[in-house]
């Protein structure tokens, strides 16, 4: 038996293609159409400014992390995209084209797949039944379980986690491991767009380390990623560009490669204060 | 027909062996699922590796019932091994026969700092000996690799500037503080040499030098099977030699090292106009799937940085060259213009070719060296003797080596 030299690589497994989605690779990510782009879109709940003209694009093969205080809005727009609520004004694209998402079936019909802060999981149903649940795979009446394990199982691997089989109730599992499947059922039907709403709140250092992980596979399978938290460290670590939102406005645009972390306090607590980003500069 | 059966058997012993080793740390009941095997078979296979010493079981609960833990034997106890690189943290934890029972990376911020890395480091160990069921008692010591020179005996980068955030810690104090543990700490370089000459590609090799690509380049010297680190722990900081007499100011306050030439951002800078913002993540996996950009800019690196290794060579005289770090990933997209590079210097070649090679190793040699460490300082204080790898060969699987 070998000691050191067990599978080496965890990252790369070639060229990626999920049946509807891109093909992942050769393209340069520069002029690429956004998968999603925001403009101008704004949600009041009676004297609630809750979102206020912001402005928001992720393009495909891109982590876009969504940073405020409590109240900023950044779960009102995770809801706005994820057709969860309607927006009062603004502008709503998905690959260059005009969209509306009126429910949230609209929005997985678009391709965007969410993970809400309390996961939406059914406790009571296994991991494969939970990964399809509304979209069990039927031939005639009958349900695949068969191939709905089989396709389980291999986005499990994909995002290389560690949850050992797809039969297990979720009752069952670490909140980590409830992470992964909700984060796992987000692949299902192909995305093109993923938001995270905090998915590393009360999590113990080691699944944390996984959900990042995940997060850098969902990344590398091509797909739009939007990442709402409260933990800066977190969203340096895996985000490439990240946006803060203030009192439901735009308040700073970072490179997260770059930013550092008393930058991003400070457009955060609102030390500094971004000019409105002209709506044009989005078309740019 | 029983050879057939007997063969089955033995697969099926070796699925049951590699699935605990995958998970850590698995009920009989979750192991049945994660192998597709039947209870019975899992149930007499335990059975049998718990006899053989391979695997240890032990009452635990799941979701209000009573269920059998099962987990890879161990041999008395556990070693860290913590490799902080500049946009990740790797923890893995092996027993006393180097047999590797759990590990976990986690991806950290671009000049992350010394107090958040180092206490997520810490609470990343105990997670993962929860994992495992062991608690710190079990844990001997822990080896921790930085990208920095560093002075072994305190953890304290010895060049200021380079490691940002980290001068002036003390990281051998923070964390023997926080675990109450022995720690030695040491450049990812100096432990990815000392992996790969003990386990990997130089395994057998007397004089190695190994070089790590990745967002910097480091390399670690083994001289005569002794891991050279030089007075001030800066042996092998190839990063920082001159190439370019009029170029940019390196972190380190020098000009034009070879750091600001192919390593982050510089690496990436020049596809920025026709791939956008790209990591060196992104780069190796482009570079891997045929991308002629991003197998240009690293295809050019290999050849500056062989031209230095080259140099190297040339003061060492190393029996071969091991080339790792995340950009060996890609191959001989990489090494080859290496190889080439260093197969122009006349003299190194007389004897024999000198050998360039990718590790076997691959991103993980450096925490598997920083295990290696950590395991033989134990060893030293266990028989007051020279570390002795060849004393650990025995395998606790009872297959064959």
């Amino acid at each position: 038996m070998t000691r050191f030299d067990a599978p080496l690589h965890e990252g790369f497994t070639g060229p990626h293609v999920r049946d509807g989605g891109q093909v992942v690779g050769t393209v340069g990510v520069g002029r690429r159409t956004p998968v999603l782009s925001l403009r101008q879109v704004s949600k009041r709940f009676g004297a609630v400014e809750a979102l206020v003209d912001v402005d928001l694009t992720v393009h495909p093969h891109e982590v876009v992390a969504l940073v405020g205080d409590n109240g900023a809005g950044k779960s009102t727009l995770a809801k706005v995209v994820s057709g969860v609520i309607q927006p009062d004004a603004g502008l709503i694209e998905m690959d260059g084209e005009p969209t509306t998402i009126g429910s949230p079936s609209d929005a997985h019909q678009a391709g965007v797949a969410t993970v809400f802060q309390d996961y939406a999981l059914c406790e009571n149903l296994d991991v494969t039944a939970n990964l399809f649940l509304g979209r069990e795979l039927r031939e005639r009446s009958l349900m695949r379980d068969g191939e709905m394990e089989r396709v389980a199982r291999g986005i499990l691997r994909d995002l290389t986690s560690r949850i050992p089989s797809v039969r297990t109730p979720i009752g069952h599992l670490s909140a980590g491991q409830r992470q992964t499947v909700a984060i796992a059922r987000t692949l299902i039907g192909s995305p093109r767009l993923v938001i995270l709403d905090e998915p590393t709140a009360a999590l113990s250092v080691a699944h944390t380390a996984e959900v990042l992980t995940h997060i850098q596979r969902l990344r590398e399978l091509g797909l739009g990623v939007v990442l709402i938290s409260h933990n800066l460290n977190d969203v340096r670590a895996v985000s490439d560009r990240i946006e803060v939102l203030r009192h439901g406005r735009n308040n700073g645009s970072f490179d997260a490669r770059s930013v550092t972390q008393e930058e991003l306090l400070a457009a955060i607590t609102g030390a500094t204060q971004v000019s409105r980003a002209h709506p044009l500069d989005a078309l740019r | 027909m029983s050879g057939s059966q007997s063969s089955l058997r033995g697969a099926n012993r070796a699925l049951v062996v590699e699935t605990v080793k995958r998970y850590g740390g698995l009920t009989q009941v979750e192991l049945t699922a994660a192998t597709g095997l039947s209870p019975a078979t899992v149930s007499s296979i335990v059975k049998e590796l718990l006899a053989a010493g391979a695997v240890d079981t032990r009452s635990t609960i799941r979701s209000g019932r009573r269920a059998q833990l099962v987990t890879i034997a161990r041999r008395t106890g556990l070693a860290a091994g913590v490799d902080v690189g500049r946009r990740h943290l790797r923890v893995a934890l092996a027993d006393v026969t180097r047999e590797i029972v759990a590990e976990q990376s986690l991806p950290l911020p671009a000049e992350h700092r010394a107090d958040t890395t180092l206490d997520r480091a810490a609470l990343l160990v105990v997670d993962l000996l929860e994992r495992l069921g062991a608690s710190l008692d079990d844990l001997l010591g822990l080896g921790v690799g930085l990208p920095a020179p560093v002075e072994p005996g305190t953890g304290l980068v010895t060049v200021r500037g380079v490691l940002r955030g980290w001068d002036e810690v003390p990281v051998v104090h923070v964390l023997a503080k926080r675990l109450a543990k022995p720690v030695l700490v040491d450049n990812e370089a100096n432990l990815g040499a000392l992996a790969e000459s003990r386990f990997g590609a130089a395994r057998g090799y007397q004089d190695v030098v190994y070089v790590s690509v990745g967002a910097g380049t480091g390399a670690g010297i083994v001289l005569s099977g002794h891991l050279h680190r030089g007075f001030g722990g800066t042996a092998g900081e190839i990063g920082h030699v001159q190439v370019d007499p009029q170029g940019r100011i390196c972190r380190c306050g020098s000009r034009g090292c070879l750091d600001t030439v192919v390593g982050y951002p510089a690496l990436v800078e020049p596809l920025t106009e026709t791939h956008g913002a790209l990591t060196i993540r992104d780069v190796v996996q482009r570079a891997v799937e045929g991308d002629p950009g991003c197998r240009q800019v690293v295809a050019d690196a290999g050849a500056v940085i062989g031209g230095v290794v080259a140099g190297m060579a040339m003061v060492v005289n190393p029996q071969c060259i091991v080339v790792g770090g995340e950009l060996a990933q890609t191959g001989d997209v990489l090494v080859q213009p290496m190889r080439e590079a260093i197969a122009r210097r006349v003299p190194l070649n007389q004897v024999a070719t000198l050998d360039v090679v990718p590790g076997e190793l691959g991103v993980r040699a450096s925490v598997l060296g920083a295990l290696a460490m950590a395991l033989e300082a134990t060893d030293q204080a266990a028989v007051g003797g020279a570390p002795d790898i060849a004393d650990h060969s025995d395998t606790p699987a009872g297959g064959g080596s």
